[in-house]
């Protein structure tokens, strides 16, 4: 067999390629992929890398905490049978509502108003706890006082079958319903709340922030409280955080910062929580927490209220570890009364 | 070789190129390993998600925001509208009727608005009570496992566990006491066993019994019961008597209308009332007693002769009952101490010592049961034998 003679085979074979043929096709060549990646340059949307996701820088809350006193008490436990009076006796012991509420001053009430349950079940904000903070900040100076939450079930359901909607009216208050343009995005750092819709509308006027939560077991994250209460601040699918539960409920400490929580121990849904339904769910606890660290109020809330272990009540831990409350409430400068 | 190529090409002509130019070489080689370089880049940043650059917009989850049908319906419209003072029945339109409550889908949903939002997918018969003294508040509403979230937020787990289908829920005014209502749900399981279960799983152990429905009871400010696949929860809005009144007669009406099915409970009908401690009633779908062959068993416990004694019972096909009473003894004995004990009224009975506690067990036809854990064996072979006799029912 003799050896083909490539030559003659093919006249353009590597030997027959000369200098400038050979630049040509590298030209070609680096020409073709420069072209290709300022292609794919032009046509990349980092931000619209998926449909349906992109950045959406939304706003934060701002704080409305109290100045830091080192002589008047952050937290404070009243114990009596009358709402009135028992808020009452634990504001004052936390030195008066005129420290946190200022002449003009216009106040947003959140309270729990989940479900479309009767006050006597315990699920809800109860009405004389509403009329009795609402009462006192009208006596401090407050201009107007609004009330707003963003219930699971229908706002104006919750609000009527609560008896808010009667004390709202009974006491001129702003009753303040989510409405479809009511949401605007916020931003925060949180472990796992980091931008999402929130119900911004009563915050716009707002000088001060009161969290008015009653006591209960929840199916979920063991209980709902002061710190869980702004849950019904978000929008749109917030059901989905439910897996990350304690997370999503320490976030609640870095996203608000109120000027005042009040933990509603009188009659405390022990059991089959968070709707209830049973009367002998709930026991009288006669107890009022108010404060400025709503970790604290909780932690007491937990262990007095709720009477169970606080070493597994995850998401005061975790905010307490991000340095967003004390749980060690016996540590605060705190006064308990008897009304 | 070359030659046998060319044949077969036709007039095309042969490429043949056995040497490679080292540019052209290394140039190739860069191409390739760029290409890699990028697919790799891509696969890491593919496998990274970060949430702070990708949120979620959320005006894509519009398709998402179904509305649930008389769900706004709970309430007047009119914001002068009070509990004492409640506006029209009629007054309230569902969700899926009223533009203004797209905002509560929008809350719930997060959706600015849902012109275009579906319809909802969520239906059924309406809950209507042909009774005098009341007056529906609302639409009905409906709510399947999906989305029970939506009325019970963070409850609706624990009815999952138990296969929760549908749930319906309507409010009622009563005429005769202002301000005052009912409300109706009605939590439909798959099973009338997983029913059970629910409503064990919540039963008030205050409750009083109810005479027209066996697994039922009613508390200061309600009725609770279970009939067929249905946990029926009657919720007064307050303990006046009216009030009351209308509750229980709602709740006659409901065990009346829903069909009996006490499919897979004829254990649980057989657990004896007497001496029953109330809110002891548990149900176990398998593996009760650590036993394979112990499967859909009720368990209670019972006060006896000032002892308290924890009972169960199955029921099942007769030779399944035989086999699974004879692999307990068998189990018995190979951790303790097992006697066979006279038989009565047809029940064979073998008693036995495991680990410091005792075990009283019968069988009789398809029914397996019998008194465990007991601290001492006298009370617990004589409830066996009282049972078996008849005697405690």
């Amino acid at each position: 067999m003799s050896t083909p003679n490539h030559n003659d085979a093919a006249p353009w074979s590597a030997d027959s390629v000369n200098r400038r043929e050979f630049l040509v096709r590298l030209g070609i060549t680096g020409a073709l992929i420069a072209g290709s990646g300022l292609a794919a340059r032009k046509l990349w949307q980092p931000k619209h890398f998926v449909p349906g996701f992109e950045k959406v820088k939304g706003a934060q809350l701002r704080s409305y905490a109290p100045e830091i006193s080192k002589v008047l008490p952050s937290l404070a436990i009243a114990h009596g049978t009358d709402h009135e009076k028992t808020i009452r006796a634990a504001m004052a012991a936390l030195g008066g509502m005129d420290r946190f509420i200022q002449n003009g001053d216009v106040v947003m009430i959140k309270p729990n108003v989940a479900f479309d349950r009767p006050p006597a079940l315990a699920a809800t904000t109860h009405p004389d706890a509403l009329r009795a903070v609402a009462k006192l900040c009208f006596e401090a100076g407050a201009s107007k006082v609004v009330v707003a939450d963003n219930p699971i079930n229908s706002p104006t359901g919750c609000f009527l079958k609560s008896g808010l909607t009667a004390v709202a009216s009974e006491m001129n208050l702003d009753l303040l319903y989510p409405e479809t343009n009511s949401f605007a995005p916020l931003s925060l750092d949180g472990e796992v709340l980091k931008e999402w819709t929130f119900f911004n509308t009563p915050f716009k006027k707002a000088t001060k922030v009161i969290g008015l939560a009653p006591c209960k077991d929840h199916n979920l994250c063991h209980a709902s409280m002061t710190t869980k209460n702004w849950y019904g601040l978000l929008g749109g699918r917030r059901n989905q955080f439910h897996q990350y539960i304690h997370s999503i409920v320490s976030d609640f400490a870095l996203m608000m910062k109120p000027t005042l929580v009040i933990l509603d121990g009188m009659n405390v849904l022990m059991s089959n929580g968070p709707t209830g339904g049973r009367l002998s769910d709930v026991k009288p606890m006669n107890t009022i927490v108010a404060g400025t660290d709503m970790i604290a109020v909780d932690a007491y809330g937990y262990s007095h209220l709720l009477e169970r272990d606080i070493a597994e009540l995850t998401y005061l831990h975790k905010a307490q570890d991000r340095g967003l409350g004390n749980i060690n409430w016996q540590d605060t400068l705190y006064k308990e009364v008897q009304a | 070789m070359a030659s046998e190529k060319k044949s077969g090409t036709g007039n095309r002509r042969e490429f043949v190129r056995t040497r490679v130019p080292l540019a052209e070489r290394i140039s190739s080689i860069v191409i390739v390993i760029l290409m890699v370089a990028i697919g790799i880049a891509i696969a890491i940043k593919g496998r990274h998600f970060n949430p702070d650059i990708f949120a979620v917009r959320t005006d894509s989850l519009k398709s998402t925001t179904a509305a649930v049908e008389g769900k706004a319906g709970t309430a007047p419209s009119s914001p002068e509208a009070t509990a004492e003072n409640p506006a029209p029945a009629e007054a309230p339109k569902s969700v899926a009727e009223k533009p203004a409550v797209a905002a509560d889908a929008s809350a719930e949903g997060g959706a600015e608005g849902s012109g275009d939002a579906p319809k909802p997918a969520v239906k059924g018969e309406p809950l209507e009570i042909a009774l005098a003294g009341i007056k529906p508040m609302s639409d009905t509403e409906f709510y399947n496992s999906d989305n029970l979230f939506e009325k019970i937020d963070g409850r609706a787990p624990a009815y999952q566990n138990f296969n929760v289908q549908t749930l319906r829920c309507r409010s009622f005014n009563v005429t005769a006491a202002a301000g005052s209502y009912v409300d109706v749900y009605e939590y439909r399981f798959d099973s009338p066993v997983d029913a059970f279960g629910m409503f064990a799983l919540e039963r008030d152990p205050k409750g009083g019994p109810l005479d027209f429905a066996p697994d039922g009871y009613s508390g200061e400010m309600g009725y609770f019961f279970r009939q067929g696949t249905v946990y029926v929860q009657i919720i007064a809005s307050d303990v006046k008597p009216e009030t009351i009144a209308l509750a229980k007669a709602i709740a006659q009406n409901r065990a009346k209308e829903l069909p009996v099915d006490d499919s897979g409970l004829a254990g649980r009908r057989k657990l004896p009332a007497a001496g029953m401690i109330a809110d002891s009633v548990s149900f176990v779908p398998e593996n009760a007693q650590g036993q394979a062959a112990f499967k859909d068993v009720f368990q209670a416990k019972y006060n006896f002769n000032g002892s308290e004694l924890p009972f169960f019972i199955m029921v099942t096909q007769p030779d399944d009952a035989v086999k699974a009473w004879k692999s307990f003894q068998d189990f018995c004995a190979r951790f303790g101490k097992v006697d066979n004990l006279p038989d009565v009224n047809s029940g064979k009975i073998f008693s036995a010592q495991v680990f410091g506690k005792w075990k009283v067990v019968y069988q009789r036809a398809g029914e397996l049961g019998g008194v465990f854990d007991a601290a001492d064996e006298t009370n617990a072979q004589a409830f066996v034998e009282k049972y078996l006799r008849g005697e405690i029912k």
